[in-house]
């Protein structure tokens, strides 16, 4: 029973390993060269193109971003120039103590607390089904990837429409449904974005699950059945521990979704919801930074945002990398 | 020593719809009732999941604009092609397919050329700067658009110059960092006795990514081409933003740019806006059917047997 | 094994982005302007932009048409963008980069501080017959455009004075004479409302946009506050001029339709005034364009608290002006061909094409055989005269978002008082109108 088999990274740094050699054969060289550009270092140039791209896009962006949030900044025209002084961490200051902001970091937490753990669940669990069920498969999986692949503005007037107070979830609950209807309703409105992106995103976690799922080898299955495991039992020793690496993908990338939330609620309630009960910090960055010019408080907000959610994915990655060792 | 050979004594592995037993010894009544009710739940569920897009598809056929519950079972004469025709006619709709295949196209080059090889470095190889290079590619997924969109422009627009180009287009989304991502995690999992073997044997690590990693990367490519294919596709602030030429614009754009304007002129506004998006929709979901085919098990595994 | 650093790791990566950053920063240096006096003069091809609705395009290319058949050596292009929500961001975004053409026939009022601000836009007042131009053309109203600093940063150039649009078929079936509809006061609207209603004719009274972007203020509160206070702006000389009694009548007038739910406070896909949601509609005379195959519409003036003239009536403009950007190299031609494009002959096209209303001094007399041709539009060449525009303040957009916060939480969702509400952003918003 091959047991390697699932195991993720073995690390590549055997001792016994061969590789260590290099490109050259003296043993007193490779550790200089080695210690200057790493065991691999070919690796330098296959990366190249891609760590270019990253420099040669995002890092003026990100690093001016950053610049602008501890100056007091606003864009102008070329040729214009105006003062853009220091102003430490004023702009910090300022946004974390707005109680607009404050609010909007708190809506994102509603949000990942319910969107994640469903999507993991759902997305793994329909994948397990979807990788089994016999008949209408193509048929399934295309039900479950097309809310994924349509525009949001389009899915967007649908949901509108089937959730107004007339529409047609409230026709079905009748007198169970909240009084001021879903999207309107200061308690329902997050959770109501959350379920609208659970469903719309749900497509491309069912992907990179199937996809995952794939390379479970039968073995361990059948293995496992011949040791008198039901199905719920395979699945947890099995499926699961198999899958951990899509999973720490799914999370990560659920975690990163969620936290950057910009089209839906700006779509689905209005640009900020019920006495701006939906409002996520990037809507505040596109408000400030963008429409009313002032760069400077949207990319406080942004750095924190993006300091919070690196300090999320940590976390993540701690949990779920624990047993790889 | 190139694709993994399948097991022998496990009859018809190369059937891509048998289904993977869970418990081999078929206890009969039970397997039966138990696929009766992964079935239901299935069902139900893709009913649930896809009755918004029924909705909208119906929606956008209708004559005049129906919103009532009714709505969802339409009237034989209330149906009509128009709102598709009048958006055949306001937009030229093969110029923007042309301009939206050739964005995301030239965006799924990048990603599969270079991001498998960045992503199989970053998951195999040591070099300097490994570090710095995950985290740098962690620092973007996260970052969102908002943050960097102005000085992304300036830079783009300005001072590369690309303004109105398909390159300036591109180039922002030219390699995918949730591809790298998925890439990295793939070359991550498989199992080291491969690619150990082939050092073992001397192989150069040019000569093993090409001869081994590469060769079973098939899977990886085929979900990073799906979830790759839908940002380009449906981007419309970027396109937007760099350029303004009619001729260039991708479909999100055209379809956008007729929502805002269509109110006036046709019978049911919100059928149009339907009707855009169901146009906008289809190629992807006939993407996804004509690749999802391949996602089947590869019996790696097995294949280390050697 | 070790464990992974991630906090080393993430150090890296934000050093590596903000040195990378700075690196990339210095070496490209931003591209110096040309003089203006010899821009001011130059003449040449020049770029414009202009919306994209079907009638506006019409009348676009039939003005570059006759300018480039009369002028080979200076030729205009022309490119279309949206009017939509994004439109100003991507202005903003155009003038940052220097890719913003010569003229922007979009050009927003309320946006305009911003775009000075910025730098983005050139002072038609340094023209020598700038501020003569139009001030003729444009009369008292033109004041109202100006800048801080007096001069002119924007060609006012067309506008659709806001009034209440009534479905004539729903309130005869709701027992109300369609010919004298009742809506002049406070009182007979709410009244009027509640029978529409009550009857069944219709869902709603009145469906304004319930959401919370800036500018939906413009729609409910605004026209209402011109006319009650006669012409006042939400700001004047760095103070709010909101939070009175009149401003605070006019939030509770809104405030009892909503709890009435005489209006609905769920965004509504589509218009609702042509789909038949909404009796009646808040709104300026493009929309004849759209509703005169779907409804039977008639037309009165905003209403009032007290009973008042109709020819005393101010209401909100709803303008779109044209600016000329600071990237513009060819600034004579650019001026040359907004005095061709704003003209007599072509502002009658523009009525003509789009229904749209120029802002020149006494259109009913200017356009006399247009208005006989078409009387379903006099009532708005009257109304013209008496609009009302958002101010010219700096930090316009963060106001209008602050009042709309405030607008949407004491009055669309009664989720606070009112008077305390107005009170706590008229605080704010004097801030922010005084900043420089």
């Amino acid at each position: 029973m091959t047991t390697s088999a699932t195991r993720s990274p073995v690390p590549r740094d055997h001792p016994a390993s061969p590789a260590a050699r290099g490109a050259d054969g003296g043993r007193h060289r490779t550790s200089l060269f080695t210690r200057l550009f790493g065991r691999q270092p070919i690796g330098i140039l296959l990366a190249a193109p891609y760590a270019v791209f990253i420099a040669v896009i995002f890092a003026f962006p990100i690093g001016f971003a950053v610049y602008m949030s501890f100056t007091d900044y606003y864009f102008t025209a070329p040729g214009v120039t105006v003062p853009h002084p220091f102003v430490g961490l004023d702009n910090y200051k300022t946004v974390l103590t707005d109680p607009a902001v404050l609010a909007s970091f708190g809506h994102i937490g509603i949000f990942l607390i319910l969107n994640v753990p469903l999507t993991v669940a759902l997305s793994l669990g329909l994948a397990v089904a979807l990788n089994r069920a016999v008949h209408f498969r193509t048929f399934f999986r295309a039900a479950y990837y097309v809310p994924y692949v349509t525009a949001s503005v389009a899915v967007v007037a649908v949901w509108l429409v089937l959730f107004r107070s007339d529409g047609l979830v409230n026709q079905i609950l009748g007198p169970l449904a909240p009084d001021p209807s879903w999207l309107v309703n200061s308690t329902w409105a997050m959770p109501m974005i959350a379920l609208f992106v659970t469903w719309k995103q749900l497509g491309f976690f069912i992907l990179l699950y199937l996809a995952a799922l794939q390379n479970v080898p039968k073995e361990l299955y059948e293995s496992a059945s011949v040791d008198g495991a039901g199905a719920w039992r395979s699945f947890r020793s099995v499926t699961v521990p198999g899958v951990r690496q899509a999973t720490a993908l799914v999370l990560l990338l659920a975690i990163v979704t969620g936290a950057n939330l910009f089209t839906e609620p700006y779509l689905l309630t209005g640009g900020g919801g019920p006495d701006g009960a939906s409002t996520t910090p990037v809507l505040l960055m596109y408000q400030q930074g963008i429409q009313q010019g002032k760069p400077s408080t949207a990319s406080a907000i942004g750095v924190v945002l993006v300091i919070l959610v690196l300090i999320v994915a940590l976390v993540n990655r701690r949990l779920t990398e624990r047993s790889e060792r | 020593m190139t694709a993994p050979r399948t097991q022998e004594g496990h009859g018809s592995e190369q059937d891509t719809d048998r289904p993977v037993p869970v418990v081999v010894a078929a206890v009969g009544q039970g397997q039966r009732w138990r696929r009766f009710l992964v079935m239901g739940a299935l069902f139900t569920g893709a009913v649930v999941f896809l009755f918004p897009f029924y909705y909208m598809v119906v929606a956008s056929l209708q004559l005049s604009p129906n919103l009532t519950v009714g709505g969802a079972f339409p009237r034989p004469g209330n149906l009509t092609v128009d709102n598709y025709i009048q958006i055949n006619a306001s937009l030229n709709l093969w110029q923007s397919l042309l301009n939206s295949g050739i964005f995301t196209g030239g965006v799924l080059l990048g990603t599969v050329v270079f991001g498998v090889l960045g992503g199989y470095a970053l998951a195999m190889l040591h070099f300097r700067g490994r570090g710095v290079l995950f985290s740098a590619m962690l620092l973007v997924l996260v970052v969102p658009f908002q943050l960097s969109m102005i000085p992304l422009y300036v830079l783009i627009a300005r001072d590369y110059g690309l303004g109105d180009t398909y390159l300036g287009m591109i180039l922002p989304f030219a390699i995918n960092s949730t591809a790298v991502f998925i890439f990295r995690q793939y070359f991550l999992q498989l199992p080291s006795e491969l690619f150990d073997a082939a050092r073992i044997d001397g192989a150069s690590e040019l000569r093993t990514l090409w001869s081994i990693a590469l060769p079973l990367v098939r899977p990886a490519l085929l979900t990073a081409v799906l979830l790759t294919f839908i940002g380009p596709w449906n981007e419309f602030l970027w396109p937007f933003l760099i350029t303004k030429q009619q001729a260039k614009q991708p479909l999100a754009v055209s379809l956008a740019n007729y929502i805002s304007t269509v109110q006036a002129s046709t019978a049911n506004p919100y059928g149009s806006i339907l009707a855009g998006a169901v146009v906008l929709a289809v190629p992807a979901v006939a993407l996804f059917l004509i690749f999802q085919r391949h996602f089947v098990s590869t019996d790696l595994g097995s294949g280390v047997k050697g | 094994m070790r464990p992974s650093r991630p906090s080393r790791r993430y150090r890296h990566g934000v050093a590596a982005a903000v040195l990378a950053g700075a690196m990339v920063l210095t070496a490209c240096g931003s591209s110096g302007g040309g003089s203006t006096s010899d821009a001011a003069s130059a003449k040449g091809p020049i770029k414009i932009w202009y919306s994209n609705n079907e009638q506006e395009i019409a009348w676009g290319q039939q003005v570059v048409a006759a300018w480039n058949a009369a002028n080979p050596n200076e030729q205009v292009t022309a490119e279309q963008i949206p009017t939509g929500k994004s439109s100003e961001d991507v202005i903003g975004a155009a003038i940052t980069a220097g890719t913003e053409p010569c003229l922007i026939y979009n050009t927003s009022p309320a946006a305009v501080p911003g775009f000075q601000k910025q730098g983005g836009l050139i002072d038609l007042s340094s023209f020598a017959d700038g501020t003569s131009y139009i001030e003729t053309r444009t009369g008292e109203l033109a004041k109202q455009y100006a800048s801080a600093d007096g001069h002119y940063y924007q060609m006012p150039w067309k506008s659709n004075p806001v009034m209440i649009f009534y479905n004539k078929d729903m309130f005869t079936k709701a027992g109300i004479d369609p010919t004298n509809p009742q809506l002049a006061t406070y009182d007979e609207f709410l009244a009027t409302a509640k029978k529409i209603v009550d009857s069944g004719a219709a869902p709603f009274a009145i469906y304004p946009a319930p959401s919370s972007e800036f500018y939906q203020s413009w729609f409910d509160f605004y026209p209402l506050f011109a006319a009650a206070t006669g012409g006042k702006q939400l700001v004047a000389d760095g103070k709010s001029q909101f939070n009175s009694p009149e401003g605070l009548a006019v939030a509770n007038f809104w405030k009892q339709i909503y709890a009435e739910k005489l209006a609905g406070n769920e965004t509504h896909t589509g218009d609702s005034f042509s789909d038949g949601t909404a009796a009646m509609a808040i709104v300026g005379p493009w929309a004849i364009s759209v509703y005169k195959d779907k409804v039977n519409w008639g037309v009165v003036p905003v209403p009032t608290a007290g009973a008042t003239a109709a020819e005393q009536i101010h209401t909100f403009s709803d303008a779109k002006n044209v600016g000329m950007y600071a990237s513009c190299t060819n600034q004579g031609t650019a001026w040359d061909f907004l005095k061709f494009s704003t003209s007599q002959e072509q502002d009658g096209q523009l009525l003509t094409l789009t229904g749209q209303m120029p802002l020149r001094t006494d259109l009913p007399t200017t356009y006399a055989d247009y208005f006989a041709a078409n009387p379903d539009y006099k009532l708005f060449a009257d109304q013209a005269a008496r609009t009302v525009e958002v101010p010219n303040t700096p930090n316009s957009v963060e106001i209008w978002q602050t009042f709309r916060d405030a607008w949407t939480s004491a009055v669309i969702f009664g989720k606070s008082d009112v008077q305390q509400t107005m009170t706590d952003a008229a605080t704010k918003i004097d801030q922010l109108a005084s900043q420089t």
